[in-house]
Protein backbone atom coordinates (compact mmCIF):
# COMPACT_ATOMS: atom_id res chain seq x y z
CA UNK A 1 0.00 0.00 0.00
CA UNK A 2 0.78 3.59 -0.85
CA UNK A 3 1.76 5.97 2.35
CA UNK A 4 0.64 8.93 0.05
CA UNK A 5 -1.86 10.92 1.88
CA UNK A 6 -2.85 12.07 -1.62
CA UNK A 7 -3.89 8.32 -3.01
CA UNK A 8 -7.22 8.13 -0.19
CA UNK A 9 -7.91 11.62 -0.99
CA UNK A 10 -7.77 11.22 -4.53
CA UNK A 11 -10.21 7.95 -4.16
CA UNK A 12 -12.25 9.48 -2.45
CA UNK A 13 -12.68 12.64 -5.07
CA UNK A 14 -13.25 10.07 -7.81
CA UNK A 15 -16.31 8.10 -5.91
CA UNK A 16 -17.49 10.64 -4.89
CA UNK A 17 -17.28 12.39 -8.36
CA UNK A 18 -18.78 9.01 -9.99
CA UNK A 19 -21.41 9.03 -7.39
CA UNK A 20 -22.33 12.74 -7.86
CA UNK A 21 -22.67 12.08 -11.93
CA UNK A 22 -25.25 9.32 -11.61
CA UNK A 23 -27.04 11.15 -9.16
CA UNK A 24 -27.12 14.05 -11.83
CA UNK A 25 -28.54 11.76 -14.56
CA UNK A 26 -30.57 9.54 -12.68
CA UNK A 27 -31.53 10.42 -9.44
CA UNK A 28 -32.60 14.17 -9.25
CA UNK A 29 -35.84 15.45 -10.93
CA UNK A 30 -35.76 17.10 -13.91
CA UNK A 31 -36.74 21.06 -13.19
CA UNK A 32 -40.46 21.94 -14.49
CA UNK A 33 -39.12 24.73 -16.43
CA UNK A 34 -35.77 24.56 -18.13
CA UNK A 35 -35.97 20.41 -18.09
CA UNK A 36 -32.93 18.59 -18.30
CA UNK A 37 -30.94 21.24 -18.99
CA UNK A 38 -30.79 22.82 -15.59
CA UNK A 39 -28.95 19.64 -14.46
CA UNK A 40 -26.01 21.74 -15.77
CA UNK A 41 -25.89 23.81 -12.83
CA UNK A 42 -24.96 20.59 -10.43
CA UNK A 43 -21.32 21.45 -12.19
CA UNK A 44 -21.76 24.88 -12.65
CA UNK A 45 -22.51 26.17 -9.58
CA UNK A 46 -20.09 24.06 -8.11
CA UNK A 47 -17.27 25.27 -10.24
CA UNK A 48 -18.10 29.09 -9.35
CA UNK A 49 -17.93 28.26 -5.75
CA UNK A 50 -14.44 26.31 -6.27
CA UNK A 51 -13.50 29.50 -8.04
CA UNK A 52 -14.02 31.59 -5.51
CA UNK A 53 -12.35 29.56 -2.94
CA UNK A 54 -9.23 29.24 -4.97
CA UNK A 55 -8.44 32.94 -5.72
CA UNK A 56 -9.35 33.75 -1.50
CA UNK A 57 -6.47 31.38 -1.56
CA UNK A 58 -4.50 33.35 -3.76
CA UNK A 59 -5.17 36.35 -1.54
CA UNK A 60 -4.57 35.15 1.68
CA UNK A 61 -1.20 33.15 0.79
CA UNK A 62 -0.11 36.49 -1.49
CA UNK A 63 -0.56 38.05 1.74
CA UNK A 64 1.57 35.49 4.07
CA UNK A 65 4.00 34.88 1.52
CA UNK A 66 5.31 38.85 1.40
CA UNK A 67 5.06 38.81 5.20
CA UNK A 68 6.84 36.16 5.90
CA UNK A 69 8.76 35.57 2.62
CA UNK A 70 8.47 31.83 3.08
CA UNK A 71 7.91 30.26 -0.77
CA UNK A 72 5.88 27.43 0.39
CA UNK A 73 3.26 30.25 0.91
CA UNK A 74 4.11 31.12 -2.82
CA UNK A 75 3.26 27.76 -4.27
CA UNK A 76 0.09 27.15 -2.84
CA UNK A 77 -0.90 30.60 -3.99
CA UNK A 78 0.63 29.65 -7.41
CA UNK A 79 -1.10 26.37 -7.56
CA UNK A 80 -4.07 27.65 -6.48
CA UNK A 81 -4.49 30.19 -9.15
CA UNK A 82 -3.78 27.47 -11.75
CA UNK A 83 -6.47 25.76 -10.07
CA UNK A 84 -8.91 28.46 -9.97
CA UNK A 85 -8.21 29.04 -13.47
CA UNK A 86 -9.20 25.48 -14.49
CA UNK A 87 -12.88 26.18 -12.41
CA UNK A 88 -13.87 29.46 -13.71
CA UNK A 89 -12.85 28.31 -17.40
CA UNK A 90 -15.28 25.26 -16.23
CA UNK A 91 -17.99 27.41 -14.92
CA UNK A 92 -18.07 29.57 -18.17
CA UNK A 93 -17.96 26.86 -20.24
CA UNK A 94 -21.23 25.34 -18.64
CA UNK A 95 -22.59 28.78 -18.23
CA UNK A 96 -22.46 28.67 -21.93
CA UNK A 97 -23.74 25.27 -22.32
CA UNK A 98 -26.89 26.40 -19.95
CA UNK A 99 -27.41 29.60 -22.14
CA UNK A 100 -27.69 28.46 -25.38
CA UNK A 101 -31.01 26.62 -24.43
CA UNK A 102 -32.91 29.12 -21.95
CA UNK A 103 -31.37 32.12 -22.78
CA UNK A 104 -31.15 31.39 -26.89
CA UNK A 105 -27.43 32.44 -26.70
CA UNK A 106 -23.88 31.37 -25.59
CA UNK A 107 -23.40 34.19 -24.24
CA UNK A 108 -25.17 37.57 -22.69
CA UNK A 109 -23.09 40.36 -21.07
CA UNK A 110 -25.03 39.53 -17.95
CA UNK A 111 -23.27 41.19 -14.54
CA UNK A 112 -21.92 37.96 -13.34
CA UNK A 113 -20.62 36.59 -16.81
CA UNK A 114 -18.80 39.59 -16.82
CA UNK A 115 -17.28 39.45 -13.66
CA UNK A 116 -16.62 35.98 -14.33
CA UNK A 117 -14.45 36.49 -17.06
CA UNK A 118 -12.89 39.52 -15.76
CA UNK A 119 -11.63 36.46 -13.11
CA UNK A 120 -10.70 34.73 -15.94
CA UNK A 121 -8.43 37.65 -17.37
CA UNK A 122 -7.25 38.76 -14.53
CA UNK A 123 -5.68 35.02 -12.55
CA UNK A 124 -4.97 34.79 -16.64
CA UNK A 125 -2.96 37.47 -16.53
CA UNK A 126 -1.05 36.23 -13.09
CA UNK A 127 -0.08 32.67 -14.57
CA UNK A 128 1.09 34.43 -17.57
CA UNK A 129 3.22 37.11 -15.54
CA UNK A 130 4.68 33.91 -14.03
CA UNK A 131 5.01 32.14 -17.00
CA UNK A 132 7.18 35.15 -18.30
CA UNK A 133 9.13 36.31 -14.94
CA UNK A 134 13.06 36.28 -15.59
CA UNK A 135 13.58 35.82 -11.84
CA UNK A 136 11.83 33.84 -9.40
CA UNK A 137 12.09 35.15 -6.12
CA UNK A 138 11.05 38.78 -7.65
CA UNK A 139 8.54 37.35 -9.90
CA UNK A 140 7.14 35.65 -6.96
CA UNK A 141 6.99 38.77 -5.42
CA UNK A 142 5.36 40.48 -7.92
CA UNK A 143 3.06 37.95 -8.36
CA UNK A 144 1.53 38.25 -4.86
CA UNK A 145 0.99 41.95 -5.25
CA UNK A 146 -0.78 40.50 -8.71
CA UNK A 147 -2.95 38.44 -6.53
CA UNK A 148 -4.03 40.65 -3.73
CA UNK A 149 -5.09 43.38 -6.29
CA UNK A 150 -6.71 41.20 -8.34
CA UNK A 151 -8.78 39.77 -5.28
CA UNK A 152 -9.15 43.81 -4.01
CA UNK A 153 -10.69 44.78 -7.59
CA UNK A 154 -13.55 42.11 -7.64
CA UNK A 155 -16.23 44.07 -5.64
CA UNK A 156 -15.27 47.01 -8.04
CA UNK A 157 -15.87 45.16 -10.83
CA UNK A 158 -19.03 43.20 -9.73
CA UNK A 159 -20.46 46.96 -9.21
CA UNK A 160 -19.51 48.56 -12.21
CA UNK A 161 -20.67 45.39 -14.79
CA UNK A 162 -23.86 45.54 -12.52
CA UNK A 163 -24.44 49.23 -13.07
CA UNK A 164 -22.93 49.76 -16.90
CA UNK A 165 -26.56 48.21 -18.11
CA UNK A 166 -28.86 50.55 -16.43
CA UNK A 167 -30.01 49.60 -12.85
CA UNK A 168 -30.78 45.80 -12.24
CA UNK A 169 -30.15 43.42 -15.17
CA UNK A 170 -29.76 40.86 -12.93
CA UNK A 171 -33.19 40.97 -12.20
CA UNK A 172 -34.70 39.45 -15.17
CA UNK A 173 -32.26 36.58 -15.63
CA UNK A 174 -34.10 33.03 -14.34
CA UNK A 175 -31.89 32.06 -11.33
CA UNK A 176 -32.40 28.46 -10.50
CA UNK A 177 -30.55 28.49 -7.23
CA UNK A 178 -32.93 31.31 -6.07
CA UNK A 179 -35.68 30.10 -6.58
CA UNK A 180 -38.02 29.12 -3.23
CA UNK A 181 -36.82 26.03 -1.79
CA UNK A 182 -35.66 23.65 -3.76
CA UNK A 183 -36.51 19.57 -3.70
CA UNK A 184 -34.62 17.79 -1.46
CA UNK A 185 -33.00 15.88 -3.99
CA UNK A 186 -32.07 18.48 -5.91
CA UNK A 187 -30.70 20.44 -2.28
CA UNK A 188 -28.89 16.84 -1.45
CA UNK A 189 -27.28 16.72 -4.91
CA UNK A 190 -26.29 19.98 -4.78
CA UNK A 191 -24.36 19.93 -1.76
CA UNK A 192 -22.86 16.63 -3.05
CA UNK A 193 -21.34 17.73 -5.65
CA UNK A 194 -19.90 21.17 -3.74
CA UNK A 195 -18.13 18.72 -1.27
CA UNK A 196 -16.66 16.72 -4.31
CA UNK A 197 -15.72 19.87 -6.11
CA UNK A 198 -13.97 20.89 -2.92
CA UNK A 199 -12.23 17.87 -2.83
CA UNK A 200 -11.42 17.91 -6.31
CA UNK A 201 -9.86 21.49 -5.62
CA UNK A 202 -7.84 20.16 -2.56
CA UNK A 203 -6.49 17.22 -4.72
CA UNK A 204 -5.59 19.47 -7.15
CA UNK A 205 -3.98 21.88 -5.06
CA UNK A 206 -2.13 19.38 -3.44
CA UNK A 207 -0.62 17.76 -6.83
CA UNK A 208 0.02 21.20 -8.14
CA UNK A 209 2.01 22.39 -5.37
CA UNK A 210 3.91 19.12 -5.33
CA UNK A 211 4.85 19.94 -8.86
CA UNK A 212 5.87 23.08 -8.34
CA UNK A 213 8.23 21.86 -5.11
CA UNK A 214 9.62 19.60 -7.82
CA UNK A 215 10.64 22.08 -10.29
CA UNK A 216 12.19 24.24 -7.47
CA UNK A 217 14.11 20.94 -6.18
CA UNK A 218 14.91 20.41 -9.74
CA UNK A 219 15.89 23.77 -10.47
CA UNK A 220 17.94 23.97 -7.19
CA UNK A 221 20.00 20.55 -8.32
CA UNK A 222 20.75 22.38 -11.84
CA UNK A 223 22.21 25.20 -10.29
CA UNK A 224 24.58 22.83 -8.23
CA UNK A 225 25.71 20.46 -10.93
CA UNK A 226 26.76 23.87 -13.08
CA UNK A 227 28.54 25.14 -10.20
CA UNK A 228 30.21 21.88 -9.48
CA UNK A 229 30.79 21.70 -13.30
CA UNK A 230 32.93 25.12 -13.50
CA UNK A 231 34.55 24.10 -10.16
CA UNK A 232 35.93 20.69 -12.07
CA UNK A 233 36.93 22.68 -15.21
CA UNK A 234 39.10 24.63 -13.03
CA UNK A 235 42.93 23.65 -13.82
CA UNK A 236 44.18 21.94 -10.61
CA UNK A 237 46.83 23.29 -8.33
CA UNK B 1 7.16 64.84 0.53
CA UNK B 2 10.16 66.97 -0.18
CA UNK B 3 11.29 63.20 -2.11
CA UNK B 4 8.44 62.63 -3.48
CA UNK B 5 8.79 66.65 -5.74
CA UNK B 6 12.13 65.64 -6.57
CA UNK B 7 11.17 62.42 -8.14
CA UNK B 8 8.66 63.42 -10.03
CA UNK B 9 10.66 66.55 -10.91
CA UNK B 10 13.48 63.85 -12.04
CA UNK B 11 10.89 62.39 -14.43
CA UNK B 12 9.54 65.54 -15.72
CA UNK B 13 13.25 67.05 -16.27
CA UNK B 14 14.20 63.75 -18.39
CA UNK B 15 11.25 63.77 -20.31
CA UNK B 16 12.14 67.69 -21.42
CA UNK B 17 15.49 66.43 -22.60
CA UNK B 18 14.87 62.94 -24.03
CA UNK B 19 10.98 63.62 -25.20
CA UNK B 20 11.00 59.85 -25.28
CA UNK B 21 7.17 59.34 -23.19
CA UNK B 22 4.89 62.04 -24.34
CA UNK B 23 5.34 62.59 -27.48
CA UNK B 24 4.81 58.50 -28.24
CA UNK B 25 1.33 58.63 -26.15
CA UNK B 26 0.16 61.35 -28.04
CA UNK B 27 0.96 59.93 -31.33
CA UNK B 28 -0.26 56.35 -30.09
CA UNK B 29 -3.56 58.38 -29.30
CA UNK B 30 -3.75 60.18 -32.96
CA UNK B 31 -3.89 56.87 -33.92
CA UNK B 32 -6.49 55.05 -32.14
CA UNK B 33 -8.37 58.13 -32.45
CA UNK B 34 -8.77 58.46 -36.48
CA UNK B 35 -9.53 54.29 -36.35
CA UNK B 36 -12.10 55.15 -33.42
CA UNK B 37 -13.74 58.33 -34.54
CA UNK B 38 -13.91 56.85 -37.91
CA UNK B 39 -16.45 54.05 -36.84
CA UNK B 40 -19.07 57.06 -35.81
CA UNK B 41 -21.83 57.45 -38.20
CA UNK B 42 -21.08 60.58 -39.81
CA UNK B 43 -22.70 64.06 -37.98
CA UNK B 44 -24.32 61.96 -35.32
CA UNK B 45 -22.70 63.92 -32.59
CA UNK B 46 -22.91 67.06 -33.83
CA UNK B 47 -25.69 68.40 -32.09
CA UNK B 48 -26.14 69.26 -28.26
CA UNK B 49 -28.80 66.80 -27.31
CA UNK B 50 -29.63 64.00 -29.23
CA UNK B 51 -31.89 64.15 -32.05
CA UNK B 52 -34.53 61.57 -33.34
CA UNK B 53 -32.13 60.79 -36.11
CA UNK B 54 -31.20 57.12 -36.01
CA UNK B 55 -27.69 55.95 -34.65
CA UNK B 56 -27.50 59.72 -33.01
CA UNK B 57 -28.19 57.80 -29.52
CA UNK B 58 -26.09 54.89 -30.00
CA UNK B 59 -23.60 56.75 -31.25
CA UNK B 60 -23.40 59.21 -27.57
CA UNK B 61 -23.62 55.84 -25.78
CA UNK B 62 -20.58 54.35 -27.33
CA UNK B 63 -18.43 57.00 -28.07
CA UNK B 64 -17.24 57.50 -23.63
CA UNK B 65 -15.79 54.26 -24.20
CA UNK B 66 -14.36 54.85 -27.48
CA UNK B 67 -12.56 57.82 -25.65
CA UNK B 68 -11.18 56.23 -22.88
CA UNK B 69 -9.96 52.90 -24.87
CA UNK B 70 -7.93 55.52 -26.56
CA UNK B 71 -6.84 56.95 -23.36
CA UNK B 72 -6.75 53.71 -21.70
CA UNK B 73 -4.29 52.34 -24.41
CA UNK B 74 -2.10 55.29 -24.65
CA UNK B 75 -1.50 55.32 -21.02
CA UNK B 76 -0.50 51.65 -21.05
CA UNK B 77 2.27 52.86 -23.83
CA UNK B 78 3.02 56.04 -21.51
CA UNK B 79 3.34 53.98 -18.24
CA UNK B 80 5.34 50.88 -19.34
CA UNK B 81 7.96 53.98 -21.29
CA UNK B 82 8.24 55.78 -17.86
CA UNK B 83 9.42 52.80 -16.08
CA UNK B 84 11.43 50.91 -18.61
CA UNK B 85 13.35 54.43 -19.15
CA UNK B 86 14.33 53.89 -15.23
CA UNK B 87 15.31 50.62 -15.76
CA UNK B 88 17.85 51.30 -18.95
CA UNK B 89 19.19 54.34 -17.85
CA UNK B 90 19.96 52.35 -14.34
CA UNK B 91 18.25 55.23 -12.24
CA UNK B 92 16.15 52.28 -10.87
CA UNK B 93 19.29 50.97 -9.10
CA UNK B 94 19.99 54.46 -7.99
CA UNK B 95 16.30 54.99 -6.82
CA UNK B 96 16.49 51.83 -4.80
CA UNK B 97 19.85 53.19 -2.99
CA UNK B 98 18.16 56.58 -2.37
CA UNK B 99 17.40 56.98 1.67
CA UNK B 100 13.99 56.95 1.04
CA UNK B 101 10.28 55.59 1.66
CA UNK B 102 9.53 52.86 -1.26
CA UNK B 103 5.66 54.84 -0.44
CA UNK B 104 7.42 57.79 -1.74
CA UNK B 105 9.32 56.33 -4.74
CA UNK B 106 5.61 55.24 -6.04
CA UNK B 107 4.05 58.57 -5.49
CA UNK B 108 6.44 60.34 -7.18
CA UNK B 109 6.55 57.78 -10.61
CA UNK B 110 3.09 58.57 -9.94
CA UNK B 111 2.86 61.89 -10.72
CA UNK B 112 5.41 61.79 -13.13
CA UNK B 113 2.97 59.37 -15.00
CA UNK B 114 -0.28 61.58 -14.33
CA UNK B 115 1.57 64.35 -16.01
CA UNK B 116 2.62 62.28 -19.38
CA UNK B 117 -1.36 60.66 -19.24
CA UNK B 118 -2.39 64.61 -18.72
CA UNK B 119 0.01 65.76 -21.74
CA UNK B 120 -1.19 62.80 -23.63
CA UNK B 121 -5.35 63.85 -22.85
CA UNK B 122 -4.44 67.26 -23.85
CA UNK B 123 -3.33 66.30 -27.38
CA UNK B 124 -6.56 63.15 -27.50
CA UNK B 125 -9.57 64.52 -25.99
CA UNK B 126 -9.45 67.68 -28.03
CA UNK B 127 -8.63 65.89 -31.48
CA UNK B 128 -11.29 63.03 -30.36
CA UNK B 129 -13.89 65.84 -29.86
CA UNK B 130 -12.57 67.09 -33.19
CA UNK B 131 -12.82 63.92 -35.41
CA UNK B 132 -16.00 63.33 -33.57
CA UNK B 133 -17.53 66.51 -34.05
CA UNK B 134 -18.52 66.90 -30.54
CA UNK B 135 -19.53 70.13 -29.57
CA UNK B 136 -16.50 70.85 -27.08
CA UNK B 137 -18.72 73.69 -25.49
CA UNK B 138 -20.46 73.05 -22.10
CA UNK B 139 -18.85 69.63 -22.07
CA UNK B 140 -15.22 70.39 -20.17
CA UNK B 141 -17.04 71.41 -16.71
CA UNK B 142 -18.64 68.22 -16.45
CA UNK B 143 -15.68 66.03 -17.75
CA UNK B 144 -12.69 67.78 -16.15
CA UNK B 145 -13.64 65.99 -12.71
CA UNK B 146 -14.26 62.30 -14.56
CA UNK B 147 -10.59 62.67 -15.95
CA UNK B 148 -8.96 63.72 -13.03
CA UNK B 149 -10.52 60.88 -10.92
CA UNK B 150 -9.99 58.69 -13.99
CA UNK B 151 -6.61 59.84 -14.71
CA UNK B 152 -5.80 59.27 -10.43
CA UNK B 153 -7.09 55.33 -11.41
CA UNK B 154 -5.13 54.69 -14.24
CA UNK B 155 -2.20 56.16 -12.98
CA UNK B 156 -2.13 54.16 -9.75
CA UNK B 157 -2.59 50.65 -11.36
CA UNK B 158 -0.51 51.27 -14.14
CA UNK B 159 2.69 53.13 -12.08
CA UNK B 160 2.13 49.75 -9.73
CA UNK B 161 2.67 47.39 -12.55
CA UNK B 162 4.82 49.45 -15.02
CA UNK B 163 7.36 48.82 -12.25
CA UNK B 164 6.35 45.18 -12.11
CA UNK B 165 6.42 44.30 -15.71
CA UNK B 166 10.55 45.34 -15.74
CA UNK B 167 11.19 42.19 -14.42
CA UNK B 168 9.41 39.56 -16.85
CA UNK B 169 9.95 38.77 -20.53
CA UNK B 170 7.73 40.60 -23.18
CA UNK B 171 7.12 43.36 -20.91
CA UNK B 172 5.53 45.39 -23.29
CA UNK B 173 2.70 42.79 -23.61
CA UNK B 174 2.79 42.12 -20.22
CA UNK B 175 1.75 45.51 -19.07
CA UNK B 176 -1.64 45.84 -20.93
CA UNK B 177 -2.38 42.31 -19.75
CA UNK B 178 -2.35 42.91 -16.71
CA UNK B 179 -3.89 46.42 -16.58
CA UNK B 180 -6.58 45.81 -18.82
CA UNK B 181 -8.91 43.54 -16.17
CA UNK B 182 -7.42 45.34 -13.47
CA UNK B 183 -8.64 49.04 -14.57
CA UNK B 184 -11.42 47.79 -16.09
CA UNK B 185 -13.56 49.75 -13.72
CA UNK B 186 -11.60 52.82 -14.32
CA UNK B 187 -12.18 52.58 -17.76
CA UNK B 188 -16.24 51.55 -17.75
CA UNK B 189 -17.02 54.26 -15.41
CA UNK B 190 -15.00 56.41 -17.16
CA UNK B 191 -17.21 55.98 -20.00
CA UNK B 192 -20.26 55.57 -18.60
CA UNK B 193 -19.73 59.09 -17.02
CA UNK B 194 -18.75 60.43 -20.39
CA UNK B 195 -21.37 59.00 -22.70
CA UNK B 196 -23.85 60.36 -19.78
CA UNK B 197 -22.56 63.61 -20.25
CA UNK B 198 -23.03 63.90 -23.79
CA UNK B 199 -26.81 62.20 -23.89
CA UNK B 200 -28.08 64.21 -20.70
CA UNK B 201 -25.73 66.98 -20.12
CA UNK B 202 -25.40 66.09 -16.71
CA UNK B 203 -24.92 62.92 -14.68
CA UNK B 204 -28.59 62.00 -13.07
CA UNK B 205 -28.44 58.52 -11.54
CA UNK B 206 -24.96 57.77 -13.19
CA UNK B 207 -22.96 60.27 -10.93
CA UNK B 208 -22.66 56.98 -8.54
CA UNK B 209 -20.15 55.90 -10.72
CA UNK B 210 -17.53 59.11 -9.09
CA UNK B 211 -18.25 57.10 -5.27
CA UNK B 212 -16.87 53.72 -7.55
CA UNK B 213 -13.92 55.95 -8.93
CA UNK B 214 -12.99 57.46 -6.01
CA UNK B 215 -12.82 53.73 -4.25
CA UNK B 216 -10.86 52.84 -6.31
CA UNK B 217 -8.57 55.25 -6.48
CA UNK B 218 -8.46 55.39 -3.17
CA UNK B 219 -7.91 51.53 -3.01
CA UNK B 220 -5.04 51.34 -5.45
CA UNK B 221 -2.75 54.73 -4.02
CA UNK B 222 -2.92 52.66 -0.88
CA UNK B 223 -2.27 49.47 -2.42
CA UNK B 224 0.46 50.57 -4.45
CA UNK B 225 2.05 53.12 -1.96
CA UNK B 226 2.08 49.82 0.53
CA UNK B 227 3.61 46.94 -2.14
CA UNK B 228 5.98 49.16 -4.10
CA UNK B 229 8.26 47.68 -2.32
CA UNK B 230 8.19 44.06 -3.00
CA UNK B 231 8.06 45.13 -6.66
CA UNK B 232 11.12 47.40 -7.00
CA UNK B 233 13.18 45.30 -4.47
CA UNK B 234 16.45 43.71 -6.05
Amino acid sequence: MSKDPLVPMQSLAAAGFLAGVAAVFFWVPTEAFQGVAQRILYVHAPAAWVAYLAFGVVLVCSIAYLRTGDVRWDWVAHASARTGVLFTALNLVTGMLWGRPIWGAYWAWDPRLTLTLVLLLIYLGYLIFRANASDQTRGARIAAVIGIAGFMVVPLVHFSVDWWRGQHPSRTVIRPEAGPALPAEMQIVLGGMMLVFTLLYLVLLALSVRVLKLEADVMELESLSLENTVLRSRPAG
Amino acid sequence: MRAVLALAAKDLRAESRAKQIAPVMMVFALCLVFLLTFALPPGALRAPVPEPRAGALAAREITGLLLWTTIFFAGVIGFGRSAAVDREGSAADGLLLAPVDPAALYTGKLLGNLAFLTAAELVAIPLFMLFANIPARGLLPGLIPVIVVANLGLASVGTLFGAATQHAEAKSLMLPLLTFPLALPVILGASKLTSTLLIENGFGVEGRWFILLAVFDVIFLTLGAVTFEFVIEE
